[in-house]
Parts: structure tokens; C-alpha cells; sequence
């Protein structure tokens, strides 16, 4: 529990620092509908089932988790690509959650977003220079044609590619040129917030290096603001300040980067960060798993009570079960740590007051083909 | 379970079409290796691939030659298809049909008009035909599916609705229907009922692509970008849905020759024969048809040949536009 | 094949090569384009208890590799040279029957994409039992059974019910799971992974690998594990290759390799990844360009121009795999 020094500093920001993005209790939920004629509603996916979420001006902030958790949901509910079921998201201070029509297609300029597969979010039949100006043009900001041009080098410049760059065609790039486009057509509209929908997992290893110290040499020039959604966890530990990790919906841990990582309070945290393979063969043989039983639940039935309690080892009975427990600063050793987390028992978990239930080995795969073969041996 | 039936394939068949025009990408980017010229539009290479493909290249000589005779007939066809040249030959009891002989080498119709010169004029009629039939399916279905494909919720479920009670009717059977209930039919019945038969093809397909285009990445990417709706139904999913519509254009074309030879065969087409069709033709070839059938081969093997050469076309054109197709 | 289940564990090293696969080259040729050599003259060898990594980006040859070593390549467009001998006898010439044959009942291969693998329209628990008849020759009531075991084996929960499932009703996991207890259930002696994980949320990761590690020290199995991670390498193999371009650039044990990287593109790589255990906050050290800057190894080392220290010798020469032991390097100018 070594907290490393700079990031110590990691306190609940709702009431002190300048929020950028600040998104209280936002639910979004999927109907799923059947029927012939008349769609009938008969259940809902909890994509996003209550979250708060703020985000300090100039901050990153990641946020991780398994696919069907929501994390990619809650990013498009913040830039308004999917409206919210419930709650208010205000960026800079204006509800755009509320926001509908040409009003909130106005107010994207603010909030961008950079996403997953630069192939597919690239339209393949415009030229980089359309792509570039389309965004501009829409808010604008492309009315002077010397200077959209002179603004145009100035974006290739800053993602890194040549103006010859402008007259091709996006098949015609490799997947990191790609999305150094994306990146320079978020740039583009000069926003505050970049929303990044896993940046760098489509891309090459040799290549997602390049992305992420580009997003980070922006970030500074452009004073630009990040909420990072990836699934790798070593990336995201990397480029944020602040991590919060979601499970099923909501978020179950949060706290500055290095924190999280030298000592994750949350059961879930513990066990995503300790299957993360680790490119160190000393590492790995050292290396303690927490394997967790089965799979996640499907987000159209989410368990009741502690949304992780039927994968979760330090499972306690009833209250897991019965009460779902609420995002809530810890105090390890009567010291708040600076983590919020979604846990109950947190505190008893970290003082090894209660300890894991060991899932026991099934017998071993050898024993079984032995059996086998000695039973039928034609081959 | 059960076999599928003929309509449900045929939506099927739209919807698989409208498919390939959703990922245009393909699998360009898996390998990067895929090195291509710079400033190439999509368009660019697959016209590239085009004309290195030899079913493409025949199809479009076939429809080249068509094109040509059609825009040419009147100057090289060696009589006026209207007069009644070797009228005196013709004896309704022993000669119905006057044969071949010098200056009218396939010989004369039952009216002694000579029939290369109707063959030759008639791919003028047929084109018109065609290609009027197609581009009025076309705008027809184009404006439903982009109605549908762009707004989506209830104006789709109701176009929608309406594109399916139209597609459920066998084609044929719906242009004999439109044809029979205009007063006098005429060039522009066939048509209209020719092009009837294509507007729910065109617009289901068209709308099945622009769904696709809706929630594609890069659509989505625009409306994040605050690019307001009209632009993204026209710069961006409408150029992306095209492909299919294109290429089924091609094959609407032949289907529309047919089809028009079909009303022309049992007598909802054009009644003036002065301006010779090869449906036309066919169609009144009938009478003769034991004795004199090369009255009906003729016309019947330009009808084959040129929905051949409109086919082969279409169907090279789709490989070239498929982006499963290349890698 | 029944004496590698009954006699003890077979030493890691210094046997008779299970597989090995021998200047292996494949040839994509297609219609007016230029032929592409995806795959240039990989050699290596696995042994009986071995885990041998293949690591490489997309695009390096990894697959291709295996697919051409279990005869899945499509029959036209290509061609394969070299041999890859199992057991003495080489696959690459195998007759198409023969190779099915070999497929189910000495070589197993397990897939990224779980479901594409399996039939949807056949229960799990049909397939498994299909495998268990036709390589193994047990008669159907015989084998429901033993696929009830190998699903709980390998981490199925409620085997009874899943084998009545079809693929689709499973998660991600559960359908690699049954793939595996499919390949398990011919009792391979080899068994191919291609990016068994890549799909797979890392939770699930760590119980699929887990798995995999468990199977090849129980049961003796050679694992060829293709991958682009080099986390999974590091704790799963015992042999790592790194390709690049379609050709082996660097060779060695896991340990030596992760330690001492002496490739500029093993080295490269090392230092461009985020490490959840490293320092944090300084920038990374990206490998600049892509695998389309690529020269041909015709004349030069392909990844010249993207090395970090290249020498001019780089663009003139094809640098040739230097190989001592276990250890190979194909590089002019290696780091250290």
C-alpha cells in the first residue's frame, strides 16, 4: 500500500477542482422489444445503471472495463450519441443531456470524439481534406478559405502527417495514419473535451505506442481534456490521471491512477488487474491470479444486491446479495484513501479480515485422458 | 425448415445486397500490405479491377454493340422498316412469310416488311424501353428509400409496409395488371408498368443500405462531429448505400427488356408496329410460330443476348464492388 | 499415441522434435497482382510438453504459418514450400484425406473467433461426442459420457445442460471452452492455438490460458500458441518466436528473450507497450511507421526502415538467422 507521491493528492472531486464534465445518476437502458406488428417492450438492458462521473478541465480520465460493462455506452451517452434514460451529463456547465436537435448538434463543438476503428469511423469516399473540413464547415469555423487551409497543415501537422496527406483517401493509410485522421478531425472543431472510445485496441502493438504519446503531446498543446474508455488496462494506467473501473453498469471503484494499481480496493478490481498478462516472464511465474468463477451476467438481468457477488470470492452472505452497495470513500487504517469504492466489505477485504474462498481444482485434464485412453485405444 | 419460398428469398437476396455496401473497407486493413496508388478513390480501384475482368469486358462489348446499333439503326438498316416492301409475295394461304432473297437477307414479315431492318430499329424501341423503365423504377424506389433510410422509425415501417405488399405480388403479374388498366396502351404504359415491378426492388435495397450506413461508424463519427442531418443523408449515406443499387440498375435493365417483351408478347404494348420492338415482334411471331418460327428466334436471340450482356455486366460490376471480393 | 497419457511426463527438452517445420514459405498469388510471400522460410521445432510461441503483428505470418502446417490454406491462389515433419512424416505433402485424418486425431487447432469454429445448427454436445466417435471409435452412448467429463474439465459449469446448448446460447468464454474440449477430445499430441484469447475479455483471458497450461503439463501436449501479446508469451511459452514480415527474426526461452531482447524490433516492442507493473508517466517509446514502410528481404532487412539503429549494410543485405541453441537473431546491427 505504498501510495506513490504526486497523484496522493486524488480526493473526491465533487467539490473542489474546475469540472469539466460533470454526469450525475446517468442510466441508460435499451428496451428490448418482440412482437409482429405492435413492438412490445419485454425487458430492458441496464447498459448504464446509474452512474456519477466528473471529470476535471485538463484531467484524463480512463475508464476501464469488460466488454458489456458499459464503459462504451456512458461515453456516447456524455457526448449525446445515446440519450440518457435518466440523469443529467453538464459539460462546462450546460446540461446537454437536455439538449436536443440543432441546439445540441451546435454544442458538439465542445465535446469530440475519437473512435475504436479508424477504417470504419472514416467515411472511404471522402478525401482527408473533406473529412477534416466537414466538422469545421458545420460550426463555422471554414468560412475564410486561406485560413481553413492554413488550419488544415496546421491539424495534419499536429497528428503527425504530411499535407500531401489531404488529397487521399483513407484506405489508401495505414491503421495508425488512420487514426492520427480521426484524431486530427476531433482537433478540428477545437473542443474541451475529447471523449476516446478505445483509441489504440485496433491498432498494431508497435503502433498504439505512437497513438498514445500523440494523444498525450496534444492534450498539453490544445489543453484538451480526455475521458479515455479502453479495456486494457496497462494502456489506461498509463495515459490517466484517474481511473474508474465499471462492472455491469455501474462504476465499482475510482481513484487516481497509481493508486489504483498499487493497491485496488474493490474485489472486481482486484481480479481484472491480476489477470492482466504482464510481458515479463519473472513477473508471471510470481504472479497470484484471482480467477473468477463463470462470466458476466447479462446486463438485461442484472443480480440484485452487489451487481459482482455471483463471481465475487470474498463474497459475504446476505447483504451481497440483498444491497447494492454505493460508491463511498475508504478509509484504510482510519486514513481516507482516496478511493471510492462500491464494496462493502472493502475494508475488511484489504485488512485480511476476511478472506477469499478458494475455488477448488477439478481434478486435472491428464487424469481424465488417461482414463479415456486406457478404455478405447483403436487409434 | 421449410424450403423458402420465392418472395422471402427474393427480400433476402435485396437485403444481402444492400449488406456489401456496409463495410466498404473490406479487408483492406488487416494486412496494410495492400498497397495502393496515392489519391485512388474507391471508385478508382474498383474500375481498375473492372477492366481487367473479362466477364466484365463482354458484357459491356455486348452492350457497347447494343448501344451503338441503337443510336445507328436508322442510318444502316437497309429498308424502311414500316413499308410493306415485299407486300405482293405475300399469299395468306401459300406464303404467308416471304423467304430470304437478294436485298432482304432474313427475309420479310407477314406484312413483307423486311425483318433485318426491324431487328435493327427494334433494339432502338427496346433500349428506350429498357433504360426509361429503369431510371423511372430507379428515381421511384430511390425517393421511398431514402425516405425510409433516412428518417428510419415510422415513415420506414410504413414505406416499408407498402414496399412489401408490392414485392409480395409476382412482377409480372403486377405489370400486366398496371398495363391492362391503362386505357390504351401505348410506349409509355409499358413503361410505367415495366417500372412499377422495380420500385420496391430499388427501394428496399436502398433502404437496407442506408439502415446499414445509419449506424455505421463513420456516420455516427459525423453526427458527433455536428454535421447536421441533411448533409449526413447525403454526403455520407446515401454515396455509401449506392453500390448495390448501381449494380442491380444493370440487371434491372435486362429484366426490364424482358419484361417489356413480355407485355409486347401478349398484347399490352405498344399497338403501333410501325416502330418495331423486339418484344413486339415476338409477340406477333406467334401466329407463325410452327411454320416460320425464325420469326420469333431473331428477336428472342436479341432479346437473350443483350439481358445477357446487361447481366454479365451487372454481376462483374458487383464482384468489383464487393468489398468481400477483394483483399 | 496411447503412451504419452500413460508414461511419465516427458522431459521438456532435448527430445525428438514432435513437429518440425522446415524453411516453410507460402505464396499468395492472385490475379493481376504481384505474388505476396506472407510466409519466408520459417524453421522450428516443437517438442512433446512444449509451449512454443509465435509473435508477430498482423500481418508477420503468424497464421498463415499454422494454417499451412494443418493443411487449411485455400486449395488455389497459393503455394506451399518446405516441409513440416510430424513425426517423420511431412504434412505439407500429406494427401488431403490423410491430413483430414491427422486433423481430428494427432493435431488439434483452436481458433480466435470460437464461434465460427463450431457448427451452429449441432448441440455442443454433439460435436464434442462426433469427435470422441470418429477418432477415438467409441460408440455414441460411450462417448456422452466422456463429453460430459471433458466439458466439466475444462470449466463448463453445468455440463448436463450446455451439451444440449447450441453454440450461440454461450458466452465467448464457454464457446473457446468447448472448442477446447473438442480438441482434447481427440487427445491431440500437438495442438495449434491461433490468438485463442484475442476475443476474450482478459478476466476470461486468465481462465482460458490457465486452462492451457494445466492441459500441456498434464497431459504431455505440445502448444504452438500464436499470439500478438507479448504478456501471454512471457507466461505461457517456453520457446518464443518473434516473426516479422513473414520471417523469424529473433529466437530464444522466454527468459532469455524478455530479459535480453536483442532484435531492434523484440526490443522495440518491449519498450512501446504500457506496463502495468513499470514506472508511469514517462512518454513510450513508439516504433515509428507501420508494416506498410516494409522493404522486401530480397536486399535488405524489412524492418530497416523502422529500425532505431539501423547500419547501412541494413538496406544492401538480407540479414541471415544466425542460430546457437535454443537462440537465433536475424539482425546486422543487434542492440546490445
Amino acid at each position: 500500500m505504498t501510495t506513490t507521491t504526486d497523484q496522493a493528492q486524488a480526493s473526491p472531486p465533487n467539490d473542489e477542482g474546475d469540472l469539466l464534465l460533470d454526469a450525475r445518476g446517468v442510466k441508460v437502458h435499451f428496451p428490448i422489444k418482440r412482437g409482429v406488428v405492435f413492438d412490445k417492450t419485454i425487458g430492458h438492458v441496464y447498459a448504464v445503471d446509474g452512474v456519477d462521473l466528473q471529470v476535471r478541465r485538463g484531467e484524463t480520465y480512463g475508464l476501464v472495463g469488460e466488454s458489456g460493462c458499459g464503459k462504451s455506452t456512458l461515453g456516447k451517452a456524455i457526448i449525446g450519441l445515446e440519450p440518457p434514460t435518466e440523469g443529467t451529463v453538464s459539460i462546462d456547465g450546460t446540461d446537454v443531456a437536455s439538449l436536443k436537435g440543432s441546439e445540441l448538434r451546435r454544442r458538439r463543438k465542445d465535446f469530440q470524439m475519437v473512435f475504436q476503428d479508424p477504417m470504419s469511423s472514416l467515411d472511404p469516399r471522402q478525401s482527408v481534406e473533406s473529412l477534416l473540413v466537414e466538422g469545421m464547415r458545420a460550426h463555422g469555423l471554414a468560412s475564410d478559405g486561406k485560413k481553413t487551409t492554413a488550419r488544415l497543415r496546421e491539424l495534419l501537422t499536429a497528428v503527425g502527417l504530411p499535407a500531401a496527406a489531404l488529397k487521399k483517401y483513407p484506405h489508401e493509410f495505414s491503421g495508425g495514419q488512420r487514426q492520427r485522421i480521426g484524431i486530427a478531425r476531433a482537433l478540428a472543431v477545437e473542443p474541451k473535451l475529447i471523449v476516446a472510445d478505445e483509441p489504440v485496441s485496433a491498432l498494431d502493438v508497435s503502433v498504439q505506442a505512437q497513438v498514445i504519446n500523440l494523444l498525450e503531446e496534444l492534450q498539453g498543446e490544445y489543453d484538451l481534456t480526455y475521458l479515455v474508455i479502453a479495456h486494457d488496462l496497462a494502456v489506461v494506467r498509463h495515459i490517466s490521471d484517474r481511473i474508474g473501473v465499471m462492472y455491469l453498469g455501474g462504476l465499482v471503484e475510482e481513484a487516481a491512477a497509481d493508486d489504483l494499481y498499487a493497491q485496488p480496493l474493490h474485489p472486481y478490481t482486484r481480479a481484472l488487474l491480476s489477470a492482466v498478462p504482464v510481458p515479463d516472464p519473472e513477473a508471471e511465474d510470481r504472479r497470484e491470479q484471482i480467477l473468477l468463477a463463470g462470466d458476466l451476467p447479462s446486463p438485461s438481468k442484472p443480480p440484485a444486491g452487489c451487481r459482482f457477488h455471483t463471481r465475487c470470492p470474498w463474497r459475504q452472505e446476505t447483504r451481497c446479495d440483498d444491497e447494492r452497495p454505493q460508491l463511498r470513500v475508504v478509509e484504510i487504517d482510519g486514513v481516507a484513501s482516496g478511493h471510492r469504492v462500491a464494496c462493502h466489505w472493502a475494508e475488511q477485504i484489504e485488512s485480511g479480515e476476511i478472506q477469499p474462498q478458494v475455488v477448488a481444482p477439478t481434478a486435472t485434464v491428464g487424469d481424465l485422458l488417461a482414463g479415456e485412453a486406457d478404455g478405447s485405444d483403436e487409434g | 425448415m421449410s424450403p423458402a419460398n420465392p418472395f422471402t428469398r427474393r427480400k433476402d437476396r435485396i437485403d444481402e445486397l444492400a449488406a456489401t455496401a456496409a463495410s466498404p473497407s473490406g479487408g483492406i486493413a488487416e494486412a496494410g500490405a495492400v498497397d495502393e496508388k496515392p489519391g485512388v478513390s474507391l471508385i478508382a480501384s474498383a474500375w481498375s479491377r473492372l477492366k481487367r475482368s473479362p466477364v466484365f469486358l463482354l458484357g459491356a462489348g455486348i452492350t457497347l454493340v447494343f448501344v451503338v446499333l441503337a443510336l445507328v439503326s436508322p442510318l444502316i438498316a437497309p429498308h424502311d422498316p414500316a413499308a410493306g416492301l415485299l407486300l405482293d409475295q405475300v399469299r395468306p394461304q401459300s406464303n404467308p412469310v416471304p423467304g430470304p432473297q437478294d436485298g432482304f437477307p432474313l427475309g420479310a414479315d407477314s406484312r413483307g416488311r423486311d425483318l433485318l431492318s426491324r431487328l435493327l430499329v427494334g433494339s432502338q424501341q427496346t433500349l428506350i424501353v429498357g433504360v426509361f423503365a429503369t431510371i423511372t423504377g430507379l428515381a421511384g424506389g430511390l425517393s421511398l428509400g431514402i425516405l425510409a433510410g433516412a428518417f428510419g422509425g415510422w415513415v420506414d415501417a410504413l414505406v416499408m409496409r407498402v414496399v412489401d405488399v408490392m414485392l409480395s405480388i409476382p412482377s409480372l403479374l403486377l405489370a400486366f395488371s398496371i398495363a391492362a388498366v391503362a386505357a390504351r396502351p401505348s410506349q409509355v404504359t409499358v413503361i410505367i408498368a415495366v417500372a412499377a415491378v422495380q420500385v420496391p426492388v430499388f427501394a428496399r435495397l436502398l433502404r437496407g443500405s442506408m439502415l446499414a450506413q445509419r449506424s455505421s461508424d463513420h456516420v455516427v463519427a459525423a453526427r458527433a462531429l455536428g454535421v447536421t442531418e441533411r448533409a449526413i443523408v447525403f454526403r455520407h449515406m446515401l454515396p455509401n448505400s449506392l453500390a448495390p443499387v448501381i449494380v442491380q440498375s444493370t440487371l434491372v435493365l435486362a429484366v426490364s427488356i424482358i419484361d417489356a417483351a413480355a407485355l409486347s408478347f401478349l398484347g399490352l404494348g405498344n399497338p403501333n408496329d410501325r416502330q418495331p420492338e423486339w418484344g413486339q415482334m415476338l409477340g406477333r411471331a406467334q401466329t407463325y410460330i410452327y411454320d416460320y418460327p425464325h420469326l420469333a428466334i431473331y428477336p428472342a436471340l436479341c432479346i437473350i443476348v443483350v439481358a445477357l450482356g446487361f447481366t454479365l455486366m451487372g454481376e462483374s460490376l458487383r464482384e468489383a464492388l464487393d468489398p468481400k471480393s477483394r483483399r | 499415441m496411447t503412451d504419452t497419457a500413460t508414461t511419465p511426463r516427458p522431459s521438456r527438452h532435448g527430445d525428438e522434435p514432435l513437429l518440425s517445420v522446415r524453411d516453410l514459405s507460402v505464396t499468395f498469388r492472385r490475379q493481376g497482382e504481384e505474388p505476396f510471400t506472407a510466409v519466408d522460410g520459417v524453421s522450428f521445432d516443437v517438442r512433446p510438453g512444449q509451449t512454443v510461441g509465435l509473435v508477430g503483428e498482423s500481418g508477420c505470418g503468424k497464421s498463415v504459418t499454422s494454417l499451412a502446417i494443418m493443411g487449411l490454406l485455400p486449395p488455389r491462389g497459393n503455394t506451399v514450400e518446405g516441409t513440416a515433419s510430424f513425426e517423420g512424416t511431412d504434412l505439407l505433402r500429406l494427401p488431403a484425406d490423410e491430413m483430414r485424418d491427422r486433423r481430428g486425431r494427432d493435431i488439434a487447432m483452436i481458433f480466435q473467433d470460437p464461434l465460427s469454429s463450431l457448427n451452429p445448427v449441432v448441440s455442443v454436445g454433439l460435436q464434442v461426442t462426433e469427435v470422441l466417435e470418429r477418432h477415438r471409435g467409441m460408440s455414441r452412448k460411450a462417448a456422452q459420457p466422456v463429453a460430459r467429463e471433458l466439458l466439466d474439465r475444462v470449466g463448463i459449469p453445468d455440463p448436463d445442460r450446455r451439451l444440449k446448448d447450441y453454440p450461440h446460447q454461450l458466452s465467448g468464454g464457454m464457446r473457446q471452452r468447448a472448442l477446447i474440449a473438442m480438441a482434447l477430445a481427440c487427445a491431440p499430441r500437438l495442438l495449434i492455438a491461433d490468438e485463442p484469447t484475442t476475443a476474450l475479455d482478459v478476466t476470461i483471458q486468465a481462465q482460458i490460458l490457465s486452462l492451457l497450461k494445466e492441459l500441456v503439463e498434464d497431459t504431455g501436449t505440445a502448444l504452438v500458441m500464436i499470439t500478438h501479446d507479448l504478456g501471454v508469451v512471457a507466461g505461457l511459452c517456453d520457446e518464443v518466436n518473434v516473426l516479422y514480415g513473414g520471417r523469424i527474426v529473433e529466437r530464444g526461452t522466454r527468459h532469455e528473450l524478455f530479459a535480453n531482447p536483442r532484435h531492434p524490433y523484440t526490443n522495440g516492442l518491449l519498450a512501446s507497450i504500457p506496463r502495468l507493473d513499470g514506472a508511469r508517466g514517462a512518454p513510450l517509446t513508439p516504433i515509428r511507421g507501420s508494416v506498410a514502410d516494409n522493404l522486401p528481404w530480397d536486399h535488405a532487412c524489412a524492418f530497416a526502415p523502422r529500425c532505431s539503429q539501423p547500419v547501412d549494410v541494413c538496406t544492401a543485405q538480407t540479414p541471415p538467422l544466425e542460430e546457437s541453441g535454443v537462440r537465433a537473431l536475424r539482425c546486422h546491427n543487434p542492440v546490445r
